[in-house]
């Protein structure tokens, strides 16, 4: 069996062909990283606990504690760093693993516990009230577009963000919903930056992967470069005018102004009406107009522009 | 009648606003009011003709002229924005370029008598209610006097001054607001660029205009001020106290208010004026 299509853990053979959902060279270097962590912990402990066992029971005995206490511990982190992976994909689905248990539960739950009809009418309240109430509905989708969210920046940072050679992917943390869209916290992983996200027109990708208007990305922490922010905009918020609280502060009691002086009719307003060619030129003598300068000033990029 | 002493009952009390507290302008994606604490910052508005540029402005200046602690020097090359608040300004500048030149050389004549004051009292900064007036100098269209009109070398000079008024002007309380379109290399110094720390950009046409309003880099972040909607006018980005451009939507006056809030400023600033100062402590 040729090395390619060799069977991995988790990987199921579907029609023939292999659907791998821990890619090969992850699984080596989780390998790799699983046995140096099972040794180094497995001899630390085994020394440590031999020691301490040794001071309360015979030596040997305390020795032979000690191994065990080495070999648990050891197989215990090596075991967590090899299925990390997989914890991390449960980690992703857990709010739809837990929202399934709950229906799947909830449901036979009630099936038992009251009369058909009545589990049927519970069912229907509890789809029925969100769709008819404004706010439970947009809390429902909020809450929807968060989860979604998730797993659409997934696929991106999986599609085309730069990947460090472990080929770890950054960590998405929670998503929370603004009144604009969503914002989700990432957690990079070594070998990746805020700037690799900053990449020319990579915010737009993500806007588009997640079926939105816009993204932004920004740090989100002070303390930790590896905490950023992005920002998923899918709605517009401010398209109403907002009153400036300004004219409250004026009593009522002020005289209503009248224009300045309505009677004053526009006449000799138009170009007919300046002077035609003046003697002597006005002091505008700006000598830059006839310096040659760039045909097109915001096509080129100006250092000095950006300050 | 029951009041402690005679007094005439014509003694002005002031709007109570103070150019020290936070100016509202608007609020953000959040529906939260965005405030601005102007005092000791200079801030810098971008956008395309049409973005709201103006209408910041007048929030800005409006809440200055109603506050009874600060003075307002105003240039306009358009005249009709600023022109509002004329009446309450110690100075207002049309499309006069020497007259421009003029004024700011009277600012920056404040701002020396206020520092050496500050070397004499062994101070850096001037705070809240120890008798100087703070004040605001606010320019519309600043591409007008800084690139459009005059020599080079006047044009220069005008640069020169409004940098030395944001650079100097910070600690004793000379607050520079500029507003012009597209604020690149050629209508405002680099230099003068930096003193601005608050940048306001309404819509712009494109990305890099954005970057040359709020600086370097935050287009490719997805801060970019040539995303906001054309029709929807007075939104920008506000680059302010978190560091971080927020989305704002700035606060509206009608023609109708605008007038109102100006002429009643205007009467408050006479009564002021007009007060004797033995009246005014007791107000
Ligand atoms: N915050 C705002 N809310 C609603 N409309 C606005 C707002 N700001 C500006 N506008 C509209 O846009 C027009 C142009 O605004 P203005 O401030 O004069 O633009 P600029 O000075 O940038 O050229 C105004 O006449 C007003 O009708
Ligand atoms: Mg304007």
């Amino acid at each position: 069996m040729s090395k390619s299509n060799r069977r991995n853990w988790f990987g199921g053979s579907n029609n023939g062909r292999t659907v791998t959902v821990i890619e090969p060279e992850i699984e080596r270097t989780q390998r790799r990283k699983a046995k140096i962590a099972f040794f180094v912990t497995a001899i630390v402990t085994a020394l440590l606990a031999g020691t301490v066992f040794s001071s309360y029971v015979h030596p040997i005995l305390g020795g032979f504690l000690g191994l065990l206490a080495g070999v648990l511990l050891g197989g215990t982190v090596a075991v967590l760093i090899i299925i990390w992976p997989v914890l991390r994909i449960i980690w992703h689905w857990l709010p739809e693993i837990l929202l399934g248990c709950f229906l799947v539960y909830g449901w036979t739950w009630l099936m038992g516990a009251t009369p058909v009809w009545l589990s049927l009418l519970i069912l229907a309240v509890i789809i029925g009230a969100p769709s008819a109430i404004g706010p439970a509905r947009r809390a429902v989708l909020s809450a929807f577009w968060c989860l979604t969210v998730r797993h659409r920046l997934r696929m991106c940072f999986a599609a085309f963000i730069a990947h460090n050679r472990q080929r770890t992917l950054p960590f998405i943390l929670f998503a929370k919903p603004t009144p604009a869209g969503e914002r989700v916290w990432i957690w990079l992983r070594p070998g990746l930056s805020l700037s690799d996200l900053e990449q020319e027109g990579q915010t737009q990708k993500l806007a588009v992967a997640c079926w939105a208007n816009e993204s932004r990305v920004t740090a989100a922490s002070r303390k930790y470069a590896a905490l950023i922010r992005i920002d998923i905009v899918r709605r517009e918020t401010l398209t109403a005018d907002v009153l400036s609280p300004l004219p409250d502060h004026v009593p009522d009691d002020m005289p209503a102004t009248a224009l300045a002086s309505p009677a004053t009719p526009p006449v000799g307003l138009n170009f007919a009406d300046v002077p035609g060619p003046r003697t002597k030129r006005a002091p505008n003598t700006n000598t830059r107009a006839r310096i040659p300068r760039n045909p097109e000033p915001s096509s080129e990029i100006d250092p000095s522009d950006y300050a | 009648m029951n009041a402690p002493f005679d007094a005439p009952p014509s003694v002005p009390v002031g709007t109570g606003m103070s150019i020290y507290d936070p100016i509202l302008i608007g609020i953000d994606e959040y529906g939260l009011p965005v405030h601005l604490p102007l005092i000791y910052h200079n801030i810098l508005i971008g956008g395309e003709p049409g973005a709201g540029k103006s209408m910041l402005l007048h929030n800005i200046v409006g809440y200055a002229a109603m506050c009874d602690d600060c003075d307002l020097v105003l240039i306009d090359g358009k005249q009709v924005d600023l022109g509002l608040w004329r009446g309450s300004a110690a100075e207002f500048v049309g499309p006069d370029l020497d007259h421009a030149i003029y004024t700011l050389e009277r600012v920056q004549g404040v701002l020396d008598l206020r520092n050496s004051y500050l070397l004499d009292q062994r101070r850096q900064k001037i705070e809240r209610g120890d008798g100087m007036r703070p004040l605001l100098l606010a320019i519309d269209e600043l591409a007008y006097y800084a690139a459009t009109v005059g020599t080079k070398i006047e044009q220069e000079y005008f640069s020169a001054l409004n940098r030395d008024v944001a650079a100097r002007g910070r600690a004793v309380a000379v607050i520079d607001v500029s507003a012009t379109q597209r604020p690149s290399s050629d209508i405002i110094p680099t230099s003068l660029r930096f003193l601005f720390g608050w940048r306001f950009a309404g819509r712009c046409v494109d990305d890099s205009s954005s970057d040359v309003v709020l600086g370097h880099g935050w287009a490719g972040r997805g801060y970019s001020a040539a995303k906001i909607d054309p029709k929807n006018r007075g939104e920008g980005l506000l680059l302010a106290e978190d560091g971080i451009p927020t989305r704002v939507k700035g606060a509206f006056l009608t023609n109708a208010n605008l007038l109102r809030v100006a002429d009643y400023a205007a009467a408050k600033r006479r009564e002021a004026r007009d007060t004797p100062p033995n009246l005014r402590a007791v107000a």
